[in-house]
Formats: C-alpha cells, structure tokens, sequence
C-alpha cells in the first residue's frame, strides 16, 4: 500500500488540510505540537475501520469543539493493482465516497464503498503488518511484533528459500491454524496446564460420582454388616439364654447350703459374745486387786519420802548455823577494816594537808616580794609621773620654738649677708672683744663680721670701734628684732629661759615618760596573772587567810610569820610529797581490804539468807509429805475396812476361771463349723451370684443391640440404598466415560498444538537468518560493523553483541533500543514485497538518540529506502532536526490549519491554510520563527534572521 | 392342577447401559428415560402374567426367588410392586431367594411392604411344607442369608416323607442345579441327584425353580424347570421374557410357555475394515424392531481410516437416538482408526502445518491413539469454517 495524500477537514483542530506523500523514501511532516500530525495517522485509521454512520469515542473526540461540521478525511491510496480515492464524513451528514482509478474506474457510495475498500484492503494489504510498523507518539520504541505478519512471513519464506525460489502456495492457512488449535487446547486447559472448561466439568463430575458411589458403597456395607450381625446376635442371645437356665439350678444348690451355715454361724458368734463377757468380767476383778496393791505401795512409798524430807530437813539446820556463824566473823572484821581505812585516810589528808601549807608558804613569799616590787615600781612612776605633770614644754611647743628659733636665724642670716662686714686681721694673735665677747684671732686670720644694728668691735686697751649700719640696714635688723622677740615671747610664756631651756625641759620630761613606762612595765609584769595589784594583793591575803587558817588553831602566828619570812625550801617540799604519797597510798590498801571485807560480809550475808529460804521450803516438803501420807494411810485403811484384800483376790480367781470355760465352749463351736468350710461355700455363693447377674447384663445387651439393629435395618430398608447405589455406579461408570472422552480429546488438542506449534517454529527459525541479515545491514550503520544480533523465532531482537559484548535487548540503554527497535521496522519494509509493502509510521520517535546516532540513523533510512520499489515511510516529528541526516528525505512542514474566526483572533501570528508540500515551499517564511530550520528550503525572497527573531510578514496569498 | 411357575422378577433393577441420571439431579428413584421405561416394563410383565394366571384360572403363582432385585430397594419399588401384585386374583406364592434372602433386612417383612401387601400374596419365608390349597402343598426351600452353607433343596427334600395319596407336592426353590454350574465351591448348589430321587419316590411331584434367567429344563425329567425372568435383563440371557404354565397330576407335569416380557437386549459382533461394513452395520441396526425397546451392546473389530471412524461415530451417534442404547463394549472390540493418503490429501494442508500433519501421521501408523485423536481434530479444525 502506498498513501499519495490525505486530506482533512474539521478533524480535530485541523481545518482544512492537505498532504501530499513521497511515494517512495522518506518523508518529514514536521510541525509544531497540536498541529495535527498525529491526528493525520490516527484519521487514517478511522478513513478504513469506521463506518461513516459509526459515532465512537474517538470520532467524537475527532469533531471540533464548537463547529456544527462532521470530521472528514479524504485519501488517496494504491495498493496492489488499484488505486483510489476514498473519502469519508462522519457525525454530521455522514457520507462514504470510493473513486477507483485504477484498474478500472468505479464510483461508490455508503456502506457498498466501504465493503469495497475492506475488501481491497484485505486482498492486498497486510493489515496486521501495518499497524506492526508503526511507532506511536509517546511510546517507547520497542520491538514490534512481526512474527506472525503474513507479508513478512511470505518475504522471509521467500528469502529462506533461496532467491527467487518457488515460494510456496499460500501459507496464509497454515496460520490462523496454530491459534485454533491452541484455542481447542484452551478449552480443556489454561495456558498454566490446569484443566479448564469441558474438561474440568467431567473431572469435577467423575469425583462427585466417586463420593457418591463410595457413599452409598459404604450405607450398604453398614446394612449388610448389620444384617450378620442381627444374625450373630440372635444366635448369642439362644446361647445366653440356654446358659442363664442351666445356671440357676446350680445357685439355688448353692444358696440351701449357705442359708444353713449361716445359722450355725450366728450360734458360734452368740458363744463368741458370751465368752467376752466372761472375760471382761474377769479382767474387771483383776484391775481391782491391782489397784488395791497399788494404794497399798503408795502408802510405802510416801512413808520413805517423808522420811527423806525430814532427813533433809535436819541436814539443813547444821548447815544453817554455821554459815550464821561464818557471817558474824565477817562483819566484825569488815568493822575493823572499816576503823582500819578510815585511820590510814586521816593520815593521808594531814600528809596532803602539809604538802599545801608548804606549797602555801613558798607562794606567799613568792606574792609578798612581787608585792614589794610592785610597790617600788609604783612609788617610781609616781616619782615620774609628778615630774611629768611639772613639764610645760610639750613637744608641739618645742617644735613651735624651735621654727622661731630657725626664722631668727634665717632673719639674722638675712641681715647679716645684707649687712656692711667688717673684716677683722691681725697680724698676730690678738685678742678682742665683738660687743662685749672676746674673739680671738690667730695671726693671719680674717674673721669677718656682718654688722647688723651696730657692733662695738673693741681691741681692748686699743681702739673701740663702734660699727653702725645704715638706714635700710636698720630695717632688716627690725626684722631680726622681731623674731627674737617673738621668741622670747613664747620662751617666756612657756617657762623658760630660752630654747636651750626648752630643749631641756623637753629632754627631762622624756626621759620621765620613759621612767613612768618602765615602771608600768615592770608593775605589770609583776601583776602578770593577776590582773591588778589590787588582784594580786588580795591573792596574797588569800593565800595568807589561808595558812591562818590551816595552822591558826594550832599554831601561833610567829610561825606564820615565820612561814611567811621563810619559804620553804624544795627539797623539804619533795619530802613532805613523798610522804603524803605514801600515806595516800595506804589510805587507798586500807580502804580496798575494808571493801573486800565488805563485800565477803555481804556473800555472808546472802548465804545465811539463801540457807534460811532453803530451810523454809524443806520444812514445808516435809510438812506436805507428812500430809500425803497421812491422806493416803487413811484413804488404805477406809478400803481394807470395806473389802479386806483377801476378798478381792478371791473373786479374782473365781471370774478368770468362768471366763476359761465360756472360751473353751466358744472354740468347740467355731472349729466344728470352720469344719464344714463356709468360706468357701460362700465364695461360690457369691460368685454364682455374679455370674447370674453377667448373664443377665449380657442377655439385656444382646436385646438392646438386637432392638437397635433391627431399629437401624427398618430403617435403612425405607431408605433404598440399593436403588442409591445402582444410581450411583451408573453415574459413575457415566462420569467415568465422559471423563476419558474428554480427557482423550484434551491431550488430542494438546498434541495436535505442539506439533503444529513446533513445526511453525521450525519454520520461523529458518527466516530468522534472512530478517537478521538484513537488520544488521542497516544497525552497523549505527553501530559499526562489530555488531551482530540475536534474533529468536518470534523475530525479536533478543542481544545484541558489539565490541565483542553481548547485552540483552531488554538491558539496552533506552536509545539504543529506539535506534535497534527503528531498524528492526525498517529491515521489515525493506524486506517486504513493494505489492505487499505498507508504509513505515514514526510518530516522533528517536527522543532517546543522540546527535551522532542520529545522523547515523539517516543513513539508515536512506538505505532501507533506496532503490526501485522501496518502501514509504512517513516521520511525524516536532523536532526536525533529528531527521536532518536523511539525505533523500522529503519534507512537508505543517502549520496550523484554523478556522477562518480563529485566524482572525489569532492575528498574523499563524496564517497556514491548506496546503500541499508545493504550498509549504512557497510558504516557508511562515517557519522562520523557527529559524535555524535546515530542512526548510530557503527561500531566496526571506531575509536572513538571527535564530529566535519573529517576523511579521505579509501573509501568503491563499493556496486553493 | 394348574398353576403359574414364574421366578427372578428383579423388580427395582437397574441397568447401566440405559443411561446415567443426569449429573446434578436429585437422588432416588429411577431417572433417564429409557431406565424409567425399562422399570416400568418389569412391572408390566408381572401384571401381565397376574392376568395370564387369572385368565386361565391357575390355582396360584409361584414365584421362586428374587422377587426383588435387593432387599433394600426403595419403598417406591415396594410400593408399585404392591400395586402390581394387588392387580391378581390368583394367589400369590413369594419364596424368598438370594437377592431378597430372609434375613433380618428382608424386604418382605419390611413395614412398607407388609402395610400394603395384598391378602392373598403369601411369602414362604419359612421352610417347610405348606398347604396352600386343600390336597395340594408347597415345600418351601427359601434362603434365609445371603449365603447359606448348604444345599437348601436337597435338606427340604431329605427331611420329607412321600406325599400321602391324593397330596400333590411342588417344591419351590432358588439356586443353580449342580449340574449347570459345575462350581465345587458352593456349597449352597443344588443336588440334582437329590431332586431327580425326589421325584421319583414320589416325595414331590414338581420342582418348581428360580435364579436362572434363562428358562431351562431338567433333560431327564421335565419336572425339573427354570422359568427365566419374565422381562429381559442382559445381553448374555437366553430366550428369557416368558413364565410357565403348568398342569400338573402325580405322574406328570404338562408346561405352556407363555411370553409376558417386551425388551430385547441384543449383542451384535461386527467387523468393520471399511465402508461396505459400515454399510451392513448401518442396515443392520436399521433392521432391529422395536428399538425403543431394544438395547444394543456392538463389539466391533476392524481397521478404519479417519474419514471412515468419523462416519462410523456419526452413524452410532445416530443409532443412538432411536435404540433404548447402544454401547460400544471396548473390552470385546479392536478398532484401529489407520489414517490414510486420501486423509491426507483431504486436509489439504500446506508450509509447516502440513509437515505438522505428516508427523502425527506418521504416529498415528504406529497405534499411537493420541496422534490418531489430533489428526481427527486437526481434520475437524480445517474443515471447519473459517
């Protein structure tokens, strides 16, 4: 089939448009996006599958929004020897044209022309093929599925049998075949091998009728196994009968025997009863003898403690005295000890008491002599106190003086530097008077002196020289009058002479302040310890007061005195130490021998009590024991008067003997019945008994399972399990049948599809080498001559090897895939029968490819489509620059195709109409937006344009 | 004296080859129309020898064992069994045999059947002489379990004095006489020495018997009878579908046979080794009577093609409809389906799929049975439309 043009109107947003296709090669429609390249593809398809009176979904989304026009599409179209034009609208006034040019003309119209061109097409066209070369928009380019296109078959078989062989007639039959025969095995099986449809029906039948068939199988064994057992019941219930009666006779033999030992047994237990009486009575006499020889014991047996208490008693008593004795030894030597102590701590106290006078006499010295110093240091800083007091010169008025003095002199310093000098030289020692004092000059020395006031220089018995100084002289020597006055002012208003005086005064009254604190240090050192002298004088008479009163009543006062004029001496200190040490010493012997006295007295003391407690409870065990005995005495007597013992030994005896006698009787009877073996006759008895209630159990269980038989087989009888049964081996023998029948045509079905399946892959792997040949001509353009592929019998691409590697198809890079998925489509057109041929559609594809392969890629095309015959194939792309490298390529560039209304909006912004290829050209300039379109021709009357620059041009006269 | 000597009646039987009930439907009872049709003929027969007897005035029916196909049949088949029975005027003799033995489930003692027994049927489930007309007695020999240890008859028989003067004796017993089944296993086999010493001491005049579905006389004394079943039950039964008329003194037993049963079971061998047998298959099944009535077993042994296997089925199947059934017993036949060239040809098959077909030819020649089912398939799917 080749496609010539399409036209199409109202279709989607396509107004009017018309494309004219290369017949042969390649040819671009590129276009914008939504400028309806693919609604051109997709109109084909609707041109020859819909009816025009057909309103599918996607005719109706074919239909313009908001036009009241049917879509239509128009086609012109050869294929095998026929070509026509076929033209169809839809929706709105539906209509169907054919004008077949060729071989013959033929006009049709409605339902005739589309029978006609299905037929056409079916005769001529490989359909499935055609829809198998075409790549979608948005879709991945996979591989297509060409292994079952009959044209490619018929190329392939071609190819495979040599070229130009005898193709074979007609192969077409052969292969709707494999799809019936598995069709026939998919009613008996699922792809997965389980049993399905007829098949599983009978299987599920063939069980049922197993079930059912064991079912009533089993009901009936369960009646004829009652039935047996309705017999053997029958049978045991006779036999149990037959035994019950011979058994009775038996028991009732037995019964007679047991009824009279049994009397004869209750005879035996009556002597029994008697015999223990007897001897119950006897045993009464004897415990009454026995108690009275136990009271008589008694009696015996208190005497003797009574006797022994009082033993103990007196033995008691000596004891007692003398530890009474030994007490009173102890406490007269626990008095003397007691003086003893008391002596030795006197002496001790009058030992101590001599240690501390003396210590007392030797402080009293010590306090009287630090008293004397005390006083004299007292006396002393009185001395200087007083002096002290006397002084008028403190130190700030010495200090006052002294500045006096120094503004004398710097005045007399002043006036003298000012004043006339008269210098003094004698030539030899000379001795004169300056004012009135002798100087003496040594022969050669000058001596000057400044005048001030005036001077009387007088070289005795020679020459009085009286110097006066001038007036301004005068004035200084006021000044130098001044001070001194003020000097002699403040000398006399202090007391003294001068400050020679002062310096005096001053020095004396220190030196009586350094005296008052030496003797307020040494008062103080002396008081050290007792705070004052106050404190240190009533310490004195303390300790005086003291060794008044230890030795005022026995000695005078002298010796006080004395003591208080000696001290004592050290070493008589250390003698009277030692022998109060000694004395205490004693004392504390002394008074640890009178406490263990004391203590040895007490032990006394609590032994005598001990013995008396002692004493006490002894006295009143023999009191009690006297007491008991008496009781007991009295209580043997009371008995021996009411029945001497004599009396009570005699009944003894006679008892025992009765009792002898009625036991003797008693064994007589029971060794004459244990004669006869009652036991044994019991035993029987019993067991006779039991077994005559066995048998009566088992002869009411045979009935019981006799009535529950015959009650099971009544019913079974009404239930007709033979009829069931019959049934159900007839059904089953049925299921059985069908079942094999079925199963025999599902392994028939099954084999029938693998020889046929096996045989048509045979087949297929015999065009795999022709399709593979020609597919890898046309990749090694793309991938270089190392390529080879793999190509199953489902004419897949399975690896692909380059380089030496081998990939699996399904783990190729996206574009590779493309570019492998492309080649396996273009193979297939080039291999195809140009009558058979389809046209190649790629919707945009080659996204995943890059430049280079992409331009590799035209090659491709070119050399899938050169040469007489070649296949058409027609690009759709959006970006026409992946298809620049197809050299022989024809190029339609689309526009939008709007409505007259909408162009009007829309302005000059685009101004397609319909047109053809030859409109395109002319109109290229409508591109130029686009710029750097390499595949539009250029046209020589369109200035060139930087890339991306929008022109308005004048619009293009309208094409038809 | 006259009376009617009938036995193995089977009422409640069902055969198999008369179809299956068709899967899902409900239980109990017979369903499939050719096994309703063929219960109803079982009673049909006992009615229509209840008439026979009434009509020739017969003293009474004896029927001598397997009254019933089992003791446990439905209360259903009791019920029309009843009701077949209530239909005679003549006095009905019911001995008890190995398919209805007198066993705690006996169907004869069953409430069902007692409730609707008519008055005048009686049910010899006890042995032993019984006078059931004045100077004439019946010695009953009937099985009391399903397999009794010893020869019933010949018990019955040796505990008998002769029949006093002007006493006509009729034993009525079930079970095959020592002679027709040799099978020293049994016990319970009939002795015919016994019986012949019987019958010529005078003991009993008549030994009336059942269990054998095709009639059969004793060659030494014709007093010795199997009547056969009064209605056909199997394809291997030898003139069966009659009951016996007997006049009977103290010498002699004079029998009518008379015809009460419908159905005809028929097996029919046939070898098929190409169309002219398919033909005479064909003109010989066409040629049976009463084919609803008729059931056909074939055993067919031969060589066809594919084309000729298909006829052959298609003609069965056509048979199929008219006959009460026709099975195929695949135990007695040999057919090899054998495809041919002309098979081939017919296909007409061409590229792969020929090769294919050549293949499971070439199987098919070698008894494969799968390939022959896929060569017929593979005929079916390309001569089927496309």
């Amino acid at each position: 089939m080749r496609l010539h043009r399409i036209r199409l109107r109202d279709f989607r947003g396509v107004h009017d448009r018309e494309v004219a296709l290369a017949e042969r090669g390649v040819t671009v429609l590129q276009g914008d996006n939504e400028v309806g390249k693919t609604s051109t593809v997709a109109a084909l398809d609707l041109l020859f599958d819909a009816a025009d009176s057909s309103r599918r979904a996607d005719i109706r989304a074919a239909q313009p929004a908001g036009v009241d026009a049917g879509p239509e599409v128009e086609a012109e179209v050869s294929t095998g020897p026929y070509r026509f034009v076929y033209r169809k609208r839809w929706l709105r006034r539906p209509r169907t044209e054919l004008h077949v040019l060729e071989p013959a003309r033929e006009q049709l119209t409605g339902a005739d022309a589309h029978a006609r061109v299905t037929a056409i097409l079916d005769e001529t066209m490989d359909r499935v093929l055609w829809r198998g070369l075409r790549v979608e928009q948005h879709t991945a380019v996979g591989q297509a599925d060409l292994g079952g296109q009959d044209a490619l078959t018929r190329a392939l078989d071609r190819a495979a049998s040599g070229t130009g062989g005898t193709a074979r007639p007609d192969p077409t039959a052969d292969d709707g075949l494999v799809e019936r025969a598995c069709e026939e095995l998919r009613r008996y099986r699922t792809p997965s091998g389980r049993a399905t449809g007829e098949l599983r029906t009978a299987e599920v039948r063939l069980a049922d009728a197993e079930v059912e068939h064991e079912r009533c199988r089993a009901a009936l064994e369960a009646v004829e196994r009652d039935v047996a057992a309705r017999d053997r019941l029958d049978a045991d219930a006779a036999g149990v009968r037959s035994r019950r009666l011979a058994h009775a006779a038996q028991v009732a033999e037995l019964e007679d025997r047991w009824a009279g030992l049994q009397s004869r047994l209750r005879e035996v237990e009556t002597e029994r009863g008697r015999a223990v009486l007897a001897r119950e009575r006897a045993e009464t006499a004897r415990e009454r003898r026995e108690a009275r020889d136990v009271l008589v014991a008694a009696v015996e047996a208190d005497a003797a403690v009574l006797a022994r208490a009082e033993e103990a008693r007196d033995a008691h008593d000596a004891e007692h005295t003398a530890a009474r004795d030994e007490r009173d030894a102890l406490r007269a030597a626990d008095t003397a000890a007691r003086e003893e102590a008391a002596a030795a701590r006197r002496a001790a106290d009058e030992a101590a008491r001599d240690v501390s006078a003396a210590r007392d006499r030797a402080e009293l010295a010590d306090l009287a002599e630090r008293l004397r110093r005390v006083e004299e240091a007292e006396s002393g800083l009185a001395a200087a106190e007083r002096v002290l007091a006397a002084a008028t010169v403190g130190p700030d008025d010495l200090d006052a003086l002294e500045d006096l003095a120094r503004d004398l002199l710097r005045a007399e310093a002043a006036r003298d530097a000012a004043a006339t000098r008269v210098e003094l030289t004698a030539p030899a020692e000379l001795t004169i008077e300056v004012d009135g004092e002798p100087v003496t000059l040594a022969p050669g020395e000058t001596r000057s002196l400044p005048v001030a006031g005036s001077r009387a220089v007088v070289v005795p018995g020679v020459l009085d020289v009286r110097v006066r100084p001038g007036h301004d002289e005068a004035g200084r020597d006021d000044v130098v009058r001044a001070c001194a006055r003020a000097l002699e002012e403040r000398c006399a208003g202090l007391g003294v002479a001068d400050l020679e005086a002062a310096r005096a005064a001053r020095r004396s009254a220190d030196d009586a302040a350094r005296r008052a604190a030496e003797h307020r240090a040494a008062r103080d050192r002396e008081v050290a310890g007792h705070g004052s002298t106050a404190a240190l004088r009533q310490a004195h008479d303390a300790v005086r007061g003291r060794l008044d009163d230890d030795l005022g009543h026995g000695d005078d006062l002298f010796s006080v005195a004395e003591a208080t004029t000696e001290p004592v001496g050290a070493a008589d200190l250390a003698a009277l130490r030692h022998a109060s040490d000694t004395a205490r010493a004693a004392a504390d012997d002394a008074a640890r021998r009178a406490d263990e006295a004391g203590a040895a007295c007490r032990a006394a003391e609590d032994a005598v009590r001990g013995a008396e407690t002692r004493a006490a409870v002894l006295a009143e065990r023999a009191a009690d024991a006297r007491h008991a005995h008496a009781r007991r005495a009295e209580e043997l007597r009371a008995a021996r008067a009411a029945e001497p013992d004599a009396d009570l030994a005699a009944a003894e005896e006679d008892r025992r003997a009765r009792a002898r006698e009625a036991e003797r009787e008693h064994e007589s009877l029971a060794a004459a019945l244990a004669d006869d073996d009652p036991e044994t006759v019991e035993a029987r008895v019993v067991n006779a008994r039991a077994v005559d209630e066995r048998l009566a159990a088992e002869a009411a269980r045979l009935e019981r399972e006799h009535a529950e038989t015959t009650g099971r087989l009544q019913a079974a009888g009404l239930e007709g399990w033979h009829d069931e049964l019959a049934a159900a081996a007839t059904e089953l023998e049925a299921a059985v049948r069908d079942h094999d029948a079925v199963a025999r045509r599902a392994a028939a079905a099954r084999r029938l599809h693998e020889t046929l399946a096996r045989h048509r892959d045979r087949v297929r792997r015999s065009y795999v080498a022709p399709f593979r040949a020609q597919v890898e001509r046309l990749a090694r353009i793309v991938f270089g001559s190392s390529l080879s592929l793999e190509i199953d019998e489902d004419l897949r691409i399975t690896h692909r090897t380059l380089h030496g590697t081998t990939v699996a198809f399904s783990a190729l890079s996206s574009g590779a895939q493309e570019q492998l998925g492309l080649c396996a489509r273009l193979a297939c057109a080039a291999l195809v029968d140009p009558a058979d041929g389809v046209p190649v559609v790629i919707d945009d594809a080659l996204g995943h490819t890059d430049p280079e392969r992409l331009a590799r890629l035209g090659a491709v095309f070119t050399a899938a489509t050169a040469g007489e015959g070649a296949a058409q194939v027609v690009v759709l792309t959006c970006t026409p620059e992946r298809y620049h490298g197809i050299g022989a390529a024809t190029v339609v560039p689309l526009a939008p195709s709007r409505r007259p209304d909408d162009r009007d909006r829309m302005h000059d912004r685009d101004h397609a109409e319909v047109g053809d290829h030859r409109d395109a050209d002319r109109d290229d300039h409508r591109d130029d937006h686009r710029g750097d379109h390499p595949a539009a021709p250029a046209a020589d009357d369109t200035p060139a344009r930087a890339p991306g620059t929008v022109v308005d041009l004048p619009r293009a006269p309208r094409a038809g | 004296m006259r009376f009617v000597h009938t036995a193995d009646w089977q009422l409640g039987m069902t055969r198999r080859v008369l179809g299956a009930r068709p899967p899902k439907e409900a239980a109990g009872g017979l369903t499939g129309e050719a096994q309703a049709r063929f219960a109803q003929a079982r009673l049909d027969a006992v009615s229509a020898l209840g008439r026979l007897a009434d009509e020739r005035d017969a003293a009474f029916v004896l029927v001598c064992g397997d009254v019933f196909e089992s003791n446990l049949v439905g209360p259903d088949v009791v019920a029309r069994a009843c009701e077949a029975l209530a239909s005679f005027r003549t006095p009905v003799l019911l001995l008890p045999g190995n398919h209805d033995p007198a066993d705690a489930a006996c169907v004869m003692r069953r409430p069902d059947f007692v409730r609707r027994c008519p008055p005048h049927v009686t049910v010899l489930d006890t042995p032993g002489v019984h006078e059931v007309a004045p100077g004439v007695e019946v010695v009953a020999a009937p099985w009391r379990s399903k397999h009794p240890l010893t020869d019933l008859v010949g018990e019955q028989l040796a505990a008998l004095d002769p029949a006093p003067p002007g006493t006509l004796r009729v034993l009525a017993g079930h079970g095959e006489l020592d002679v027709l089944d040799p099978d020293d296993d049994e016990p319970a086999r009939i002795r015919r020495d016994g019986v012949l010493a019987a019958l010529a001491d005078g003991r009993v005049h008549y030994v009336a018997l059942g269990d054998r579905h095709s009639a059969w006389v004793d060659a030494v004394d014709d007093r010795i009878r199997h009547p056969g079943t009064p209605e056909v039950t199997d394809f291997d039964e030898v003139d069966p579908g009659h009951v016996l008329v007997v006049d009977l003194d103290e010498h002699a037993a004079h029998v009518t046979v008379e015809t009460v049963g419908g159905w005809r079971f028929v097996r029919h061998d046939a070898g098929l080794d190409g169309d002219d047998d398919l033909d005479a298959l064909d003109a010989s099944l066409g040629a049976l009577p009463d084919k609803e009535r008729t059931a056909v077993r074939l055993a067919l042994v031969g060589t066809l093609s594919l084309r000729q296997r298909s006829r052959l089925d298609d003609l069965l199947a056509a048979h199929g409809h008219a006959f009460a059934a026709v099975e195929v017993l695949e135990q007695h036949s040999d057919l090899a389906t054998v495809p041919d060239d002309a098979d081939l040809d017919d296909l007409d098959l061409h590229g792969f799929a020929a090769d294919a077909a050549t293949d499971l030819f070439a199987a098919a020649g070698r008894e494969d049975a799968e390939a022959r089912d896929a060569l017929r398939l593979l005929h079916r799917l390309v001569g089927g439309p496309r």
